[in-house]
């Protein structure tokens, strides 16, 4: 209700008012610095041996646009089906998320974005493991239209495969010779079908050679090969692994199976879905010797296969080299885990294997860093066990797989570049401080890069071509940054957790595809794991905060008090120099960092 | 509908019933429960309103000085300190014309840091353009938040609501609840004479050259004249509601009374039982409450005064070196002014200022009636008032 009162009241209302533009005030003249967009590198994607500009992928994904995040990340890694399960995400120790909350799901993401693919690849019924393929292949990365030469590949393992994929990428015809009748080497008959099933293998299988990779079977490359191959191609990767099965060198070695067998035999005859178990001959109680991720491969298969697995190993849990993870998974399935126990001798017994451990204690330091462990003596337990696995590791299967001295030498890869011949490479195990399917991937591409760099600049330029490309403080190198697309090459200044602007983050949870207990699966060897539905992986992906990396955000734009933050038609920013007067609120209200102040010169 | 409600708790409801769009505050005692109150309101989505997180009480009224510029009636509230850092904005949004609403919880100011009710935080704000309209219980709390916006959206000039602290910010009253539906009846929706559009931009508290600051100072004075006119105009429409209004002044007992005894907030209530005593033993005494401070209602005053020879003020604040406010105040109405007296004594009443009840000390009848009787017995009043319960032993 209004009185009359109200309505006839007049009450004097002079105001400060202006309808003067202030457009004409030059407040930019003030200015002493102005920012600019500097995209920085986050610290995922300088822990990821890959190089994979996670920021840019999860982005992507937040925004629903899927099929441009898996080109992304298949400008880096084309394995990201494998990677997705297998990968041990360095990227996620070190994602500045877990400073707020807990690390971003990167791992899980990259399993959801390339399942989403092969919904598509399997519908289309795509079958390369004979070397058939109808999927269509991502964008082409390079000029690739005319072969720049032709490489030849000796070992279709996750190294072999980066090769050749990077090597066609970048314009050169390629050939992966595999000794086996099916390509992924360790892929394919080292890890368990529990954790990578051969459906993810045979997608990413089948993007490499959509994209013009060529297997050829059955091909047992030894060293007299050498030569013709080096005569008949511009380069030769040998990308063979370690396949030779290192022994324990106690009495009585000979009675146990190499895990790698073992695991090979169960992933041919016992693991496939429909499959009988019976092949892979396992029963009872089995030890597995060892600490890494053969050994709890080879164990938490044997719990598949209805055996009971006791791991030995020399050191303590903490110390197993396998992902802690891993390990966890293996002790939830009831693996047994006997810590601080060195074999010393292995028996036939009625039951089967009688094996002597000796009790250990941590002494000392060893080279690595870890403490050594030496044996407590007069402390021995006999395990009776029906069977016995090793798993103390891997070598090159023939002496000539490793580069000779001469060789030039990298940090993932070697190449001998002896006289007229054709250089010859060594990548992935054969070469990596590390041997996880990431850091085969990296070595394959830092291959196909130095080998790129030799054939158009010359030896002398592969130091500088290769530093180019390197993401952050980490190892990984950017085959983006080597082809230079676009924001191909941010500042290699890593994004830490207190340069973020944490006041814009809102506190959520973390989530992973659920595990499924082994128990309740469909078959003993069914994925351990489900994958994110798709609203998930879409709020998981939200939850980056894309340090280092514009997001288009627009906090920038809302904050300037001159209104000289401009968006372009292109969701560019641009700076109003007339107006900027370089207050600097703009990089203080950027959550990510992704300006920087430049002082300007007199 | 009757609620035992918080003197703090009156204010909330008061600001949910009008209605108000945007909230900005920082917590600071005694003010917090109405905050956290609307707080509250707000994320539990029984306000439709937005409450604006900040660092500072200044930033608070930076906050809802940009809300109403932009359309949105707005609240704020605080206390002491809080007040103090606020003083800058004050005048920004006086100056802009924002009929911005706030509660003041009167609190003392360190050191020596207390938390208790004194009122001069918000009387040393007298003359930042803000009206101030000072509350007894919490009825007239309640009333006087929803009766703010009707006055201030009138004059273009923001209001303060001022409270006791913890006499009426802390304590649990019946209250008459209105109903929404009877408050929008006397609260009409937001319509602002001016606000900020992008579709018609213009820039507000622009320059202003010494060719026209003056006049917009001119225009803020005569619409502090309007007010105590709409104040009166916005009671007889809340009363025509709700059977209920306050007035300019609260005069009691006042028609014949030789000395009356002036004072603001809770005090007064309590002074009502003072003042029954003495007239039960023969004194004419009465009781005048002020209740709008800014504007000064001079002539109200004058008039409630009547006949009477003698105002005791009772400050519970001091204005170092000239004494108690409200005293001073009165003293600057009354002078010159030409009047016939009862008993034919001609002149304005003379004024005796008290200081008493800082800092939360207590302000009992008996110091009321002591006050009474000191007014009585002498023939002129002290020249900067006279503190009232002291402990002399102290200031040895």
């Amino acid at each position: 209700m209004s009185s009359p009162y109200f309505d006839e009241l007049k009450v004097s209302l002079l105001i400060p008012r202006s309808r003067t533009s202030t457009e004409a005030n030059r407040t930019g003249e003030w200015s002493f610095s102005r920012p600019a967009y500097r995209d920085k590198t986050a610290p995922c994607r300088a822990a990821c041996p890959c190089a994979t500009d996670i920021p840019r992928v999860e982005t992507l994904v937040a925004e629903g646009r899927l099929d441009e995040a898996l080109a992304a990340i298949l400008e880096e890694n084309p394995l990201p089906a494998v990677c997705g399960r297998v990968c041990f995400h360095p990227c996620e120790s070190r994602c500045n998320r877990s400073e707020l909350d807990e690390a971003v799901s990167v791992n899980a993401l990259e399993r959801f974005v390339s399942d989403r693919e092969a919904v598509r690849c399997d519908r289309e019924e795509v079958r390369c493991d004979r070397g058939i393929a109808r999927a269509e292949g991502p964008a082409s990365l390079g000029d690739g239209a005319a072969a720049k030469g032709s490489v030849a590949i000796v070992g279709s393992g996750p190294a072999g495969l980066a090769a050749a994929y990077f090597m066609n990428a970048l314009g050169y015809a390629c050939e992966i010779l595999e000794a086996e009748s099916e390509a992924g080497g360790l892929l394919r008959y080292g890890i368990p079908a529990y954790r990578l099933p051969p459906a993810a293998l045979r997608r990413d299988l089948a993007r490499i050679e959509a994209a013009g990779a060529r297997f050829r079977f059955r091909e047992r490359i030894g060293e007299r090969d050498l030569a013709r191959l080096r005569s008949r191609f511009s380069a030769v990767i040998i990308a063979s692994g370690h396949a030779k099965a290192r022994s324990l060198g106690v009495p009585g070695e000979e009675l146990a199976e190499d895990a790698l067998g073992f695991l090979r035999r169960t992933r041919l005859g016992g693991s496939e879905p429909g499959h009988s178990s019976a092949r892979t001959g396992a029963r009872g109680k089995v030890a597995v010797i060892g600490g890494g991720n053969t050994a709890i491969d080879a164990a938490r298969s044997l719990v598949r296969l209805g055996c009971e697995a006791t791991i030995v190993y020399r050191r303590r849990r903490a110390d197993m080299p396998a992902f802690p993870e891993e390990v966890e998974a293996a002790i939830d399935e009831g693996v047994e885990l006997v810590e601080t126990a060195v074999p010393i001798r292995l028996e036939r017994s009625p039951a089967g294997i009688s094996l002597s451990v000796q009790a250990t204690r941590p002494e000392g330091a060893g080279l690595d860093g870890r403490p050594s462990f030496v044996p407590v003596h007069g402390e021995v337990r006999v395990l009776e066990v029906a069977a016995a696995l090793c798993a103390v590791g891997a070598e090159a299967a023939e002496p000539w797989m490793k580069p000779r001295e001469s060789a030039l030498s990298l940090r993932r890869c070697a190449i001998e570049l002896d006289g007229p011949a054709a250089p010859l490479a060594f990548v992935g195990d054969l070469r990596g401080p590390r041997e996880t399917v990431a850091d085969a991937v990296a070595s394959g591409k830092e291959a196909a890069i130095a080998l790129d760099a030799l054939f158009r600049s010359g030896r002398d330029s592969i130091a500088g071509e290769t530093e180019r490309c390197r993401v952050g403080d980490g190892e990984g190198l950017s085959m983006a940054a080597y082809m230079g697309g676009p924001k191909a090459a941010p500042s290699r200044r890593v994004v830490a957790f207190r340069d973020l602007n944490t006041d814009y983050f809102r506190l959520s949870p973390r989530k992973v595809g659920p595990v499924i207990p082994a128990d309740r699966a469909r078959d003993a060897f069914a994925e351990a794991r489900d994958g994110l539905a798709r609203e998930d992986a879409i709020a998981q992906a939200s939850r980056c905060l894309s340090c280092g990396r514009c997001n288009d955000c627009d906090n920038c734009r809302t904050f300037c008090p001159e209104l000289a933050v401009r968006a372009t038609p292109e969701r560019e920013r641009e700076i109003d120099e007339y107006h900027c007067k370089g207050c600097g609120l703009c990089a203080a209200e950027c959550p990510r960092s992704a300006i920087e102040m430049e002082v300007q010169a007199p | 509908m009757m609620k035992v409600l918080e003197g703090s708790q009156a204010v909330a409801e008061a600001v949910r019933l009008a209605r108000v769009a945007v909230v900005s505050a920082y917590p600071i005692t005694p003010q917090t429960h109405i905050v956290e109150e609307l707080a509250r309101y707000c994320a539990e989505g029984s306000m439709d309103g937005r409450f604006i997180c900040v660092e500072s009480e200044h930033s608070a009224m930076a906050s809802v000085i940009g809300s109403e510029a932009g359309g949105a009636r707005s609240f704020t509230a605080s206390s002491s300190h809080g007040l103090a850092l606020m003083h800058e904005m004050l005048h920004w949004a006086s100056g802009a014309r924002l009929p911005i609403v706030m509660a003041e919880v009167n609190r003392a100011l360190g050191p020596g840091w207390n938390l208790w009710l004194d009122q001069t935080d918000s009387l040393a704000q007298r003359d930042t353009g803000w009206i101030q309209l000072y509350c007894q219980d919490g009825q007239e709390a309640l009333d006087s938040t929803l009766i703010a916006y009707r006055l201030a959206e009138a004059v273009n000039l923001p209001v303060m609501v001022v409270l006791d602290a913890f006499f009426l910010s802390h304590t649990y009253e019946s209250v008459d609840l209105p109903s929404q539906e009877e408050v929008d009846r006397f609260l009409p929706r937001f319509a602002p004479k001016f606000r900020l559009d992008t579709a018609e931009p213009y820039a507000l508290c622009e320059v202003a050259p010494p060719g026209a600051y003056m006049e917009m100072r001119r225009s803020i004075q005569l619409a502090m004249e309007a007010a105590p006119g709409a104040l009166l105009a916005a009671e007889e429409e809340f009363r025509s509601i709700f059977a209920r209004g306050y007035g300019l002044v609260d005069a009691y007992r006042c028609e014949d009374a030789e000395i009356v005894l002036a004072m603001a907030g809770t005090t007064a209530s309590t002074c009502r039982l003072a003042v029954d005593e003495l007239r039960e033993r023969g004194e004419k005494v009465g009781l005048l409450r002020f209740r709008l401070f800014r504007p000064f209602p001079a002539d109200a005053i004058r008039a409630a005064l009547g006949g009477a020879r003698k105002v005791a003020v009772l400050d519970r604040n001091c204005s170092f070196g000239a004494g108690g406010i409200f005293a001073q105040e009165l003293r600057a109405a009354l002078y010159g002014r030409e009047r016939r007296a009862l008993h034919g004594a001609v002149g304005q009443p003379q004024v005796f200022g008290y200081i008493a009840g800082l800092g939360g000390r207590d302000v009992t009848p008996a110091l009321l009636c002591e006050m009474y009787r000191l007014t009585r017995d002498s023939d002129s009043p002290p020249a900067e008032g006279a503190w009232l319960g002291l402990d002399e032993e102290m200031l040895r």
